[in-house]
């Protein structure tokens, strides 16, 4: 029976599907972008120009992009972290703690461990790692074989991290002065600078390498096949033969590292020392870049280039007009929030199942358009 | 089975899309007075959807309803129920914690004079509703607590309740037993001689055959033939609704059962999740070249069991061996690595991930031979995938296509492609048939059976008789987590198998279902 297309046939362009997981970002950073620009009209300023002056001070000219780049690489390794993480259907939020239980690990052995360069700064980097990778193993192990909610426990050693940092920065091992922090790392363990106008260092490409790293190894390698699936379905994974336990343990792990690495590029490359304190939240930005990214880790350089690029037009921005820098955490937390209920939205629709009527109304659209006729 | 009244309700050329999907496409079909009018067809076919917009649960996109000649536009099902149509949906809708009589005012209660609730006419009115159409309801039962058949009953009652002329069925015997059922038909004869329309919307033509006056057979949104009863065979209507000749029963040889049990349980005693005794001291074994089929009404232990042997889920006690190996209480993975394939009934969560790709689904499980090194050669995954395709005829599909995008049929041919390809001695295959199309069926039981042949051993487990029936060698019957009947396939029929289901025959009839509160770690494990 009925022969005539109910469906119109769509081959559908490559392009549109390659856009596809882009869409959701971009429709949150434009919803930002003007609900931002109604605040700054409510408070009596031109959104235009505060607009053109934050990308301004964010992006033109090397001084300004510098102090951009400087930014986002922390962002980078912390996003990364994150999106390792949801890649494999695991919450760890805890990356603002691995990062500073990973940055106080490379400010000890930059200080105290003397060592040729070529062998310091891979020490400090791996300590750095180390360090972030024990803060994750709590949660992990929890979450593994007591079956406790990792996000929790991810948040709850946040502060906790914070504060034994904070203590061994200013009692146990706290240089002489006045200022809460490690004594100096040695030369030998400095990340190079490579800008007058800003911290921007080697670390980057830390980060870089990083972000490639994690990028082959979830699309070319077993592992990251049953992340992937992990992350989709981990009951479909562990019905399917997958070690659920042990890769939840090995994500978590790698995702506290990765954090750790971002703890490491902050002491060598830009305070050169442990501070206390020092992080204003890159752990929780690094949540918003992961979701903004959509967890992949390509994607993640470009939501931390976004977010660094507007810390660093912030402080331009209050210096040029009246607008107070906390502007841009809140074009953050709009973006967040926006991208949040996209989520929920995913969420509810995808759990509803199918109805059958569509399902085969699919079916017969794709069997018109291939010109089967359904035989034995 | 005259069914000549005159015309109640007449569908004219209803149409109905989901955005680009189009459900009912041009449906046109009469509802008599006092007739049983049976609704078939494959499912996704629109029967549900033409009925919820009868119901009002539905706007139509275009096309008319006439009621008794009028024209109708209902906003809601309450507009629907005031003009005296009644529906009975698949998946029941009571609150369990309430009384019968509480379920049944529930929505338009009696009041008394102070705008009070007024139980004992509530009672009453239920009481009385029950004897005119013979119901043997207890107004005051907890409806938790009945048997599946009694809460559909009290749904009907429901109807009735609200004055329905006109009574739509959804798949209503979909959870009954083989004597449940004969009542219910009891009962919508006896309701179709009172002047009331029944609608009954199914799929099982045998049971079509058995009660109806009149079928319309629907197929890809349309009404495409309404026949009276006689002179029709099944044949015919899975044709009509297929659109081509269907074999209603896969062609086997006798099985040859050789060598050792390829699985084998022994005094298996498992908690259920509300930490009652789900399985209760239960044996079993199937041997390489037959196909065993458990029989029972869903809630009686099987899905604990089938957990139990696919290691989702940890026994109390006993003894699970596929090949020889011990698995009782391991992982998935130890299972499958003993030799264990497993087709779950719970595609959309266990036995696929929705979101995937069909290739990705195809090859978990497989990694092993797509591992190079640490990495994944994905481009034999894929190639090997289109392959499958092929061969299992997943239709509408290529390797990139994401899972939940195929019907229940094809979404079925990736599990079984993805699990009969492994080199397993026992294949687990749990309700095969549940929302898969007849065409699709035919295909499945086909494999099955291959795989017999070939010299594995199959355990079927199945709500549905006519697949139990269709597959089997040797039929057993689960009744409240025991194994109450054993029997060979050829010389039982429904009747016996219904029994047993009933628990009206065999060891634990009259028994009452053990509880135990435990807290051990008998839960869905996934971490």
């Amino acid at each position: 029976m009925s022969t005539e297309a109910i469906a119109p046939p769509r081959p559908g362009p490559p392009l549109r599907a390659l856009l596809r997981p882009v869409v959701g970002p971009l429709v949150a950073i434009v919803i930002a972008t003007l609900v931002g620009a109604a605040l700054v009209a409510a408070l009596g300023q031109n959104p235009i120009e505060v607009y053109s002056t934050l990308i301004e001070g964010g992006i033109v000219g090397w001084p300004n992009l510098s102090v951009a780049l400087q930014m986002t690489t922390p962002l980078i390794f912390t996003g990364l972290a994150v999106a390792v993480s949801f890649h494999a259907g695991l919450w760890n939020i805890g990356a603002e703690g691995q990062m500073l239980v990973g940055a106080l690990a490379a400010g000890i052995v930059g200080y105290a461990v003397p060592l040729p360069p070529v062998l310091h700064v891979p020490a400090c980097l791996i300590a750095a790692a180390f360090g972030g990778l024990l803060w994750a193993s709590v949660p992990a192990l929890l979450r593994v074989y007591l079956n406790v909610n990792e996000l929790v426990i991810c948040l709850m050693m946040n502060p906790i991290a914070l504060l034994a940092t904070g203590f061994v920065a200013t009692h146990a091992l706290k240089a002489p002065g006045p200022t809460n922090k490690l004594p100096d790392i040695l030369d030998s363990a400095v990340l190079p600078n490579f800008s007058l106008f800003s911290q921007l260092n080697a670390g980057i490409f830390i980060a870089l390498a990083c972000c490639v790293a994690v990028a082959i190894v979830n699309a070319m390698t077993v592992r990251g096949f049953e992340w992937r699936i992990m992350g989709l379905s981990p009951r479909f994974a562990y019905y399917g033969g997958v070690n659920v336990r042990r890769n939840a343990v090995a994500v978590m792990l790698i995702s506290g590292a990765i954090a750790g690495l971002g703890g490491a590029e902050q002491v060598l490359g830009v305070y050169k020392a442990f501070y206390d304190n020092f992080s204003p939240g890159y752990g929780f930005d690094g949540i918003a870049v992961a979701m903004l990214a959509n967890s992949n880790p390509i994607g993640v350089l470009f939501a931390a280039f976004l977010f660094g690029a507007l810390s660093a037009g912030s402080g331009v921005l209050q210096m040029m007009t009246g607008v107070s820098k906390y502007l841009v955490q809140v074009l953050q937390f709009i973006i967040v929030l926006v991208l949040a209920a996209q989520f929920s939205f995913a969420w509810l629709f995808g759990r509803k199942p199918a109805k059958p009527s569509a399902r085969v109304s699919v079916a017969r659209s794709v069997e018109e358009r291939t010109g089967t006729e359904k035989v034995g | 089975m005259t069914g000549a009244g005159p015309e109640r309700v007449a569908l004219c050329n209803i149409a109905k899309s989901f955005g680009e999907l189009v459900a009912v496409d041009d449906a046109s079909m009469s509802i008599r007075r006092g007739e049983v009018h049976a609704l078939v067809g494959e499912n996704g076919a629109g029967k549900t959807t033409l009925m919820n917009i009868l119901y009002g649960l539905l706007s139509r996109t275009s096309g008319d309803i006439l009621l008794d000649g009028t024209p109708v536009a209902f906003k809601g099902p309450a507009e629907a129920i005031r003009a005296g149509i009644g529906m009975v949906h698949q998946h029941f809708k009571l609150a369990p914690s309430f009384t019968v009589a509480e379920n049944i005012i529930l929505g338009s209660e009696p009041l008394s004079r102070l705008g009070q609730l007024d139980r004992l006419e509530a009672d009453r009115r239920t009481r009385a509703l029950s004897q005119r159409f013979g119901f043997d309801l207890d107004p005051e039962a907890i409806v938790g607590t009945l048997p599946i058949g009694l809460r559909q009953r009290v749904e009907i009652l429901k109807a009735l309740y609200r004055e329905a002329e006109i009574l739509i069925l959804d798949e209503p015997t979909s959870v009954l037993t083989p004597q449940e059922t004969r009542e219910l038909f009891a009962t919508m004869r006896s309701l179709a001689a009172n002047g009331r329309s029944i609608v009954f919307i199914t799929h099982k033509l045998k049971e079509v055959l058995a009660v109806s006056d009149r079928i319309s057979v629907m197929r890809h949104g349309r009404i495409i033939a309404t026949t009276g009863n006689s002179g029709v065979s099944a044949e015919q209507l899975a044709r009509l609704m297929v659109g081509r000749p269907v074999l209603m029963r896969v062609v086997k040889t006798r099985a040859h059962p050789a060598g050792a049990a390829a699985l084998k349980v022994e005094n298996l005693t498992v908690i259920g999740d509300r930490g009652e005794t789900a399985v209760a001291d239960l044996s079993l074994a199937v041997r390489p070249g037959e196909i065993v089929g458990l029989a029972g009404v869903q809630g009686n232990g099987q899905d604990e069991l089938v957990q139990c042997i696919a290691g989702l889920r940890r026994p109390l006690s006993g003894r699970i061996e596929i090949c020889g190996t011990a698995v009782a209480g391991r992982e998935p993975l130890d299972c499958r690595a003993a030799g264990l394939a497993y087709i779950p009934a719970d595609r959309g969560r266990v036995g696929l991930s929705r979101a995937s790709r069909v290739w990705e689904n195809m090859t978990l499980g497989h990694q092993a031979e797509f591992a190079r090194g640490p990495f994944l050669a994905a481009r034999s995954a894929r190639a090997r995938s289109a392959e499958l395709i092929r061969r299992f005829d997943v239709r509408g599909a290529n390797v990139d296509t994401p899972a939940a995008s195929l019907s229940g049929g094809n979404q079925q041919k990736v599990q079984l492609a993805r699990e009969l390809t492994r080199a397993a001695a026992i294949i687990l295959a749990e309700q095969p048939s549940q929302g898969v199309d007849i065409g699709a069926i035919e295909a499945i039981h086909r494999i099955l059976v291959e795989m017999r042949d070939a010299g594995r051993a199959v355990f079927v487990i199945s709500a549905d008789l006519d697949e139990i029936f269709a597959l089997s060698d040797r039929i057993l019957v689960i009744f409240r987590g025991r194994i109450v009947a054993d029997l060979t396939a050829e010389e039982t029929d429904f009747e016996e198998i219904g029994r047993f289901m009933g628990g009206i025959e065999g060891p634990s009839a009259g028994l009452g279902r053990a509880t135990a509160s435990s807290n051990l770690d008998a839960g869905d494990r996934v971490y």
